[in-house]
């Protein structure tokens, strides 16, 4: 079995098409989702040139133009010029600002289209104005604190510290990056599959030359699935070291622990793959199609594509997640990096594995004493 | 070695397998011959237990053969008609690894391979891919596969099909040689000059019917045919045809683009006879051939139409 074991690792370490999908996509999709997650954060977003027209002096005056000055020197988001009407129109003709603040006992607004500086200089504008309120509170309870509450606006801090419940990574992207672990376990399923094909004496020649071997199906089946597992597992490591020492995504969990998920994910990869592999009178591309639509639409409701799919599949449809196994393996690495919740990470793992022994008897069940209608 | 009896094998409608009983002995080199879709390979696959079968048994070895029937099959060589070997594995590898299917001694099967590698003249290519491989060399890969545990029982399935001559000569000279070790061999072709020349008896396969069985000169008996004779280059009309389909022991005449094949009975001097005739006539001919009746006019006799139609 040892021999049969080392040549079974062989003609999957040798096989480009199983070599590509199962280890090669998911790094690189890892590589593209962190740039593109990566720019998304760090956008260097073009400042935003706007006029001011003071149209008299009133209670804004003082509180507005110290705003929009602390803005530009704090985010760099606007750069508001103080100019008369007239110069303001002919600026806002040109496009050299994109918008026209006229400052009075109010803030007005008015800009030329409806476009991403417009958006900006808006949001600028409700910014204030939700600032401007308390100003004015200020002014009416402690007068006296007014110098000291614009000194506060001008800084701008945000006031709210963000923290995890388990005192770990608070990095919302993260989520994407587990339901792609959760993706790339699943994908083992094509090494599955790939098992499958030798199995099946009705669907290639060198399954039904090894289908009239003296050797029982259970063993054959164990073999390819043993083998293809180790290889996927070795995927799945490779994957995981990846994204966190070179990628340095916040995986500041045990790696011991993710270590033990990606290898559960694996087997069940693997063994989803050899059973729709072994699902008898189906055609050869129906069954790559449905290993790619399960594989797929399961890490889409792991948040694969939108984080808050499985926020959703959680709040409406628990049982749903409970027994995705993308959502599983996604949950599991939440509990290892985020909650710290050991016994849900038990539970499921406990579930990834009762799956993957139930596909794997499947499996033996459909082909063990099978002959074939037709070859 | 293998008693097959009434077996019924149905495709929808289609009988591929209509109540074939065969027997074959311990020792032949056992020959199924017919053209494709005559059911050669689905006699084959049922045997081997990887087809369904709606009527009837097998039993080989004096047991019946079932897909776990694990003890009949360690027994078993099988070349398949399609190469059924691994393309990510060296040729050694390949062999190495169907011999250990059923070879669990290490030493036993490390000296097997080298003996398979012998056999097929495979030495200088054992680090070597099937895919880079010729078609001839891939089939004799292919062989060494199925035969390196050295089985009492082979099945060899169009084995030469898209193999050049001297290949197919290695190949059939290796069969032998398996034979003379002590192998029972079933060997399914469509090539009839192949069977005729190294099968000891012979089945005639046909709409999934044995329509003939027996060694080549029993099978050669059961027919008229005792000699063709062709003469090529000859003008003749069609009351000359009918005259020369008169004469003694002639019992068909075809003739088309300037050739004459005459099918006559196995009585003496038909050639004499024939170009006797010709020559009475002043009729000038090209070359002229004789030849003793093939499995080709067994098949033709029988059936009513070439092996190869």
């Amino acid at each position: 079995m040892l021999k049969q074991m080392k040549y079974a690792l062989l003609t999957k370490l040798r096989n480009p098409s199983i070599v590509f999908w199962p280890f090669l996509f998911p790094l690189a999709l890892a590589t593209l989702m962190y740039f593109a997650i990566g720019q998304m954060d760090q956008a260097d977003f073009e400042t935003v040139p706007a006029a001011v027209v003071v149209e008299e002096e009133g209670e804004a005056v003082d509180s507005f133009l110290p705003f929009v000055d602390a803005m530009d020197e704090s985010s760099g988001l606007i750069r508001a010029e103080k100019m008369t009407e007239e110069a303001a129109l002919k600026a806002l003709e040109k496009g050299e600002a994109e918008g026209i603040f006229y400052v009075g006992n109010d803030v007005r607004l008015t800009v030329s289209g409806n476009g991403f500086p417009e958006s900006i200089l808006q949001s600028v504008l409700a910014s204030y104005q939700s600032g401007e309120e308390a100003v004015k509170d200020i002014a009416r309870l402690h007068p006296e604190g007014m110098q000291d509450a614009l000194e506060k606006m001008k800084e701008y801090d945000t006031a709210v510290n963000q923290v995890s419940l388990g005192g770990t990574t608070i990095d919302g992207n993260v989520q994407i990056f587990y339901a792609l672990i959760g993706m790339a376990c699943l994908y083992g399923c094509f090494i599955g599959f790939g098992c499958a094909l030798w199995l099946q004496a009705n669907l290639t020649a060198l399954a039904a030359r090894r289908c009239v071997a003296p050797v029982h199906r259970l063993k054959l089946i164990l073999t390819e699935f043993g083998a293809g597992f180790l290889v996927h597992f070795a995927n799945m490591i490779v994957l995981l070291a990846y994204m966190r020492y070179v990628l340095k995504l916040e995986f500041t969990g045990s790696f011991a622990e993710m270590t033990g998920l990606v290898l559960v994910g694996s087997m069940f990869g693997v063994s989803m793959g050899i059973f729709v592999g072994s699902l008898g009178k189906v055609g050869e591309g129906i069954r790559i199609g449905i290993l790619l639509g399960i594989s797929m639409s399961l890490s889409f409701l792991a948040g694969l594509m939108d984080a808050s799919v499985k926020d959703a599949v959680e709040q409406h449809a628990p049982v749903l997640s409970r027994v995705n196994p993308a959502a599983l393996i996604s949950d599991a690495l939440y509990c290892i990096n985020v909650y710290d919740a050991p016994e849900r990470f038990a539970d499921n793992m406990v579930i990834l594995i009762i799956m993957s022994a139930l596909m794997v008897g499947g499996a033996f069940l459909i082909v063990r004493r099978e002959r074939y209608g037709s070859i | 070695m293998i008693e097959i009896k009434n077996l019924v094998k149905r495709y929808g409608s289609l009988v591929a397998l209509d109540h074939l009983n065969l027997h074959i002995k311990e020792g032949e080199i056992f020959g199924l011959l017919g053209p494709n879709g005559s059911g050669k390979t689905t006699a084959i696959n049922c045997m081997l237990a990887l087809l369904k079968f709606d009527r009837g048994s097998i039993r080989i070895m004096g047991e019946e053969m079932s897909p776990d029937n694990y003890r009949i099959k360690k027994e078993i060589g099988v070349v398949m008609q399609d190469v059924a070997v691994f393309n990510e594995l060296t040729v050694h590898d390949n062999i190495d690894y169907f011999c250990s299917l059923y070879i669990k001694d290490r030493k036993r099967c490390r000296e097997l391979v080298e003996d398979a590698i012998r056999f097929a003249g495979l030495e200088e290519y054992r680090k070597v891919y099937p895919k880079k491989l010729s078609g001839g060399l891939l089939r004799r890969l292919n062989i060494a596969c199925g035969i390196a545990h050295r089985p009492r029982l082979i099945f060899l399935d169009e084995p030469t099909v898209a193999v050049d001559p001297q290949s197919r000569n290695q190949i059939l000279e290796g069969i032998c040689e398996l034979n003379r070790q002590g192998s029972t061999i079933i060997y399914t072709s469509h090539y009839m000059e192949e069977v005729e020349q190294i099968c000891t008896r012979i089945a005639i396969m046909d709409h999934g019917r044995c329509i003939a069985s027996g060694t080549k000169e029993e099978l050669k008996k059961m027919i008229r045919t005792g000699e063709t004779v062709v003469i090529e280059a000859v003008s003749l009309e069609e009351e000359q045809l009918e005259q020369i389909r008169s004469l003694p022991g002639v019992f068909t005449v075809e003739y088309e683009e300037q050739v004459l094949t005459v099918r006559c009975t196995g009585t003496k001097h038909n050639l004499l006879r024939i170009l006797g005739w010709l020559q009475e006539r002043e009729i000038p001919f090209g070359q002229v051939f004789s030849q003793l009746p093939t499995l080709n006019d067994v098949f033709l006799e029988i059936t009513g139409k070439q092996l190869r139609d």
